[in-house]
């Protein structure tokens, strides 16, 4: 019986090529597994931020006017009373652009007039069923009264602000820190007035995992600009379980309603939300399926190493059992050689890993890989070697002494 | 000989069938995953205008705010996109040999005849955009010169939307009604779709080539703004479409295509000379910075190629070393396991030349064998990607497609790839065989 280390490495140092081999598979194995969880974390926590949108019971109407005959106010008057009309709509409204989409608008928003600032702050036309159609949570102030909506910019009047807005949280947290935001003034570029009235909590508006802060969004009591043929958008609020019975009624009625006008789609606002976060989901995907393939090929080549080394070593095995090891000495000789070749490469993995870490933390502009994945990474991938390794020795401490004896 | 040597490589694969299989399926996967991120990655960086590399120039000047750069992350360079007003007066210069400044318009195509109105994505350019870009026609042409100002009524169809509203005919002479005003077509393009849309690369550059295509000038005599992106930075108040026009709101791709060098220098000091009048009238407040930037840096400086992509071609070569470095291993315990017959085979007078060679084949045979299976993974992988593509995409014409096939010099590239690959894996463990003492191995027989 013996526990030492020393017989053991040297064995190992008079045949180190096939242990080299594995122990460069599992240094590449950690740094991927470690650097690739890290991502695939990150991007499941993007998109796992809450949108403060009732994304799944929202319609999107994508229409425009393409006659001279088209006339946009009443057009959309009509439509609007149609929508909310329905029995299965609790809400409806007509806006500038989808929320969630990669697409919108913004503007400069500011504390002071004529101050300057480097942020566009990502806002929406709503009417006063705009809260409701969304889904949001007014969590101070008070809605826009329907005596408030604004009439819709037009080519000669572009310019035109609107008195009173609804700001997120975050937002007020950025215009007004640590003050009330409700009764304070805002003030676009040229130097407009608006009051704030409202406070919404949470909403991410266009562009969620695509600018620093897609929280940051207004919302402005006004009808959307639709002249020169500009696409409209209308947000249709459905009750639970009626979404796909009011998409084909809505499309139904409406791309016959008026002739003056076409609709592009009817679609549900999920679809937006998830082609906004494909590519995240993918990179993931791909990042997982990867790395769950490479540590199979690793391991793999553990268990096919071990079980060279007990296949080369029959007769070895024999005598040192001939000569008094039990079962158990054999398995923990095996074990331990594995253990050495599995550690040599953590250590160099580890080495690999921050080195990788690094080149990333530059590449996405994050912070530095969180050091619990490299421990949690080492302990995984020590014990997925051992077991690789497992079989293989209970399959050595199967070998009969009496191999000793024989010659052939 | 050789055929002796596919033999014994046959015998030895049937001696140990899992180990070989496994051997086969670790190169194939290395192989599939390779293959599948650089198609991928092809797709998004190729350069699809790669000949003209040395003549087509996306024009851009710095108009940006003094206080910032155009560029969130604080880098310099200049915006990607033109001023009307600048434009106008570079589109003037005679010295490009062709030029084209545009932008993209949502429009409604309707008309007596056709099929229910229905949106089309135009794109606002001049009559050299089809030379320029090289776009294949199906019928018909574009646009003379002559029809750029005052705009003519005359339209450019893609090949997609001619079979929707014409059935695939040669619809050239035929009108319709583009935003309700009447327009004649000219020209139905044939099969185009530049892998990314290089000469406009705001808004993603997946985007397919619009689907029409009309004189620039009809933007101004009919209003029309942009559809894509518009960007201002100046406080400044803009209540008419002369006021946008004049301000300094960005919006207009402009490129020119100057073969020669001289030629570009010229260009470029009549850029600057308008740079500097114009900063004397209190415009252009930063540093100079006007440029002309061909296809290859363009997409390098717009970062098309996104950083994900990036990570995924070192994952995949991180892959694949896993893959080969574990074949090395399974070769060698291989070899050494079959060490009595290769002894035998040494003592009945073959060579270490030989040994090594034989060795190589049964090596060879498996790389191919490795490359096919990975071949076909790869396709199998791509479906799926494409897959998980376009049920996002459901009723759009993604431009994801191109992932789908892999085309005939990247299969060559990728089994040249998996063959010498396997080969160098399996150098080392064949050169070692034939190292082995013939005598050692004979004698425990």
């Amino acid at each position: 019986m013996n526990l030492s280390v020393r017989p053991i490495l040297s064995a190992l140092l008079r045949n180190r090529t096939g242990a080299v081999l594995v122990a460069m598979q599992i240094a590449i194995a950690l740094a991927v597994l470690v650097n690739a969880l890290y991502i695939v974390m990150q991007r499941i926590e993007k998109m796992r931020q809450p949108t403060g949108i009732d994304v799944d019971n929202i319609l999107v109407v994508s229409s425009a006017g393409f006659t001279e005959r088209y006339q946009p106010v009443p057009s959309i008057e009509q439509d609007l009373r149609y929508l909310r009309s329905l029995p299965g709509v609790t809400a409806a409204t007509a806006t500038n652009s989808i929320p969630l989409s990669g697409g919108g608008s913004a503007q400069t928003l500011v504390t002071q007039p004529n101050a300057h600032s480097n942020d566009s702050m990502n806002y929406f036309e709503v009417d006063e069923h705009g809260l409701d159609a969304l889904g949001l949570h007014l969590v101070a102030g008070r809605n826009f009264r329907h005596d408030e909506i604004q009439p819709p910019l037009t080519k000669a009047e572009a310019s035109r602000f609107v008195p009173q807005i609804i700001i997120t949280r975050a937002l007020a947290q950025d215009l007004f820190p640590k003050q009330d935001p409700l009764g304070k003034q805002v003030y676009d570029s040229i130097g407009q007035a608006a009051t704030v009235i409202g406070v919404v909590d949470p909403m991410l508006g266009s562009w969620p995992g695509m600018i620093a802060h897609p929280d940051w969004v207004f919302l402005m009591p006004r009808a959307p600009f639709t002249e020169g043929g500009n696409s409209l958008i209308y947000l249709v609020h459905t009750q639970p379980g009626q979404r796909e019975a009011m998409l084909r009624l809505i499309e139904t009625h409406l791309s016959s309603s008026n002739p003056e006008r076409v609709v592009h789609f009817v679609r549900p606002l999920r679809y937006f939300r998830d082609l906004v976060y494909l590519g995240d989901r993918t990179m993931g995907i791909y990042l997982f399926t990867v790395t769950l393939l490479l540590i199979a090929v690793t391991c793999l080549g553990v268990f096919a190493l071990a079980t060279f080394n007990v296949s080369t070593r029959t007769k070895q095995i024999g005598t040192r059992r001939a000569v008094g090891a039990r079962r158990a000495d054999i398995v923990r000789y095996f074990l331990i050689e594995n253990g050495l070749i599995t550690s040599t490469g953590i250590l160099v993995g580890c080495a690999l890993a921050l080195g990788v870490g690094y080149w990333l933390s530059m590449q996405y502009e994050l912070p530095r890989l969180n050091l619990y994945y490299l421990v949690g990474g080492v302990l995984l991938l020590w014990a997925i070697g051992q077991l690789a390794a497992w079989q293989p020795a209970r399959r050595a401490s199967a070998v009969s002494p009496s191999v000793a004896t024989r010659t052939v | 000989m050789f055929a002796y040597y596919a033999r014994l490589s046959l015998a030895s694969f049937r001696r140990n069938p899992g180990l070989t299989t496994l051997m086969v399926l670790a190169i194939a996967l290395g192989i599939a995953v390779c293959i599948m991120t650089l198609t991928v990655y092809h797709a998004m960086s190729g350069n699809p205008i790669w000949w003209k590399n040395d003549r087509l120039y996306a024009v851009t000047m710095d108009n940006w705010d003094p206080k910032q750069t155009y560029n969130h992350d604080g880098s310099l360079g200049p915006p990607p996109q033109l001023t009307y007003k600048d434009a106008m007066h570079l589109f003037s210069s005679d010295i490009p040999e062709r030029k084209v400044v545009m932008y993209t318009v949502d429009a409604v195509i309707s008309g007596t005849g056709l099929p229910a109105p229905t949106r089309v994505e135009t794109r606002l350019t001049s009559a050299d955009f089809f030379a320029m870009f090289d776009v294949p026609f199906l019928y018909g042409s574009g646009w003379s010169g002559s029809a750029d100002t005052p705009p003519q009524p005359v339209i450019v169809l893609s090949r997609q939307e001619n079979e929707k509203l014409f059935g695939g005919i040669n619809s050239v002479g035929r009108t319709l009604r583009w935003k309700d005003h009447e327009f004649r077509v000219v020209g139905v393009l044939d099969e185009w779709m530049p892998r990314p849309r290089f000469y406009d690369v705001n808004g993603g550059s997946f985007q397919m080539p619009e689907d029409a295509y009309i004189p620039f000038a009809w933007g101004k005599d009919l209003e029309l703004l942009s559809s894509g992106n518009t960007d201002c930075w100046r406080p400044e108040k803009i209540d008419s479409v002369a006021e946008f026009l004049n301000s300094d709101c960005i919006w207009l791709q402009m490129w020119v295509e100057i073969p020669e060098a001289r030629s570009r220098e010229r260009f470029q000091a009549f850029m600057d000379g308008y740079w500097a009048e114009q900063r004397k009238a209190g415009r252009f407040e930063r540093p100079r910075d006007n440029r002309l930037t061909n296809v290859g840096h363009w997409l390098r400086d717009r970062k098309v190629v996104d950083t994900d992509n990036r990570v995924l071609v070192g994952l995949a070569f991180a892959f694949l070393a896993v893959c080969l470095i574990n074949t090395v291993g399974l070769l060698l315990a291989k070899f050494l396991n079959a060490a009595a017959v290769t002894g035998v085979r040494r003592a009945l007078g073959a060579s270490r030349r030989q040994i090594f060679v034989q060795h190589l084949v049964e090596v060879g045979t498996l790389s191919v064998i490795g490359a096919l299976l990975g071949l076909g993974l790869a396709s199998l992988g791509l479906a799926a990607v494409h897959h998980m593509y376009s049920a996002a995409h459901l009723g759009h014409r993604g431009g994801y497609q191109e992932l789908t096939h892999i085309d005939a010099v990247g299969v060559m590239w990728a089994v040249i790839l998996a063959i010498a690959a396997t080969l160098a894996a399996g150098l080392y463990p064949a050169w070692r065989v034939g190292r082995l003492p013939p005598a050692q191995y004979l004698k425990s027989q």
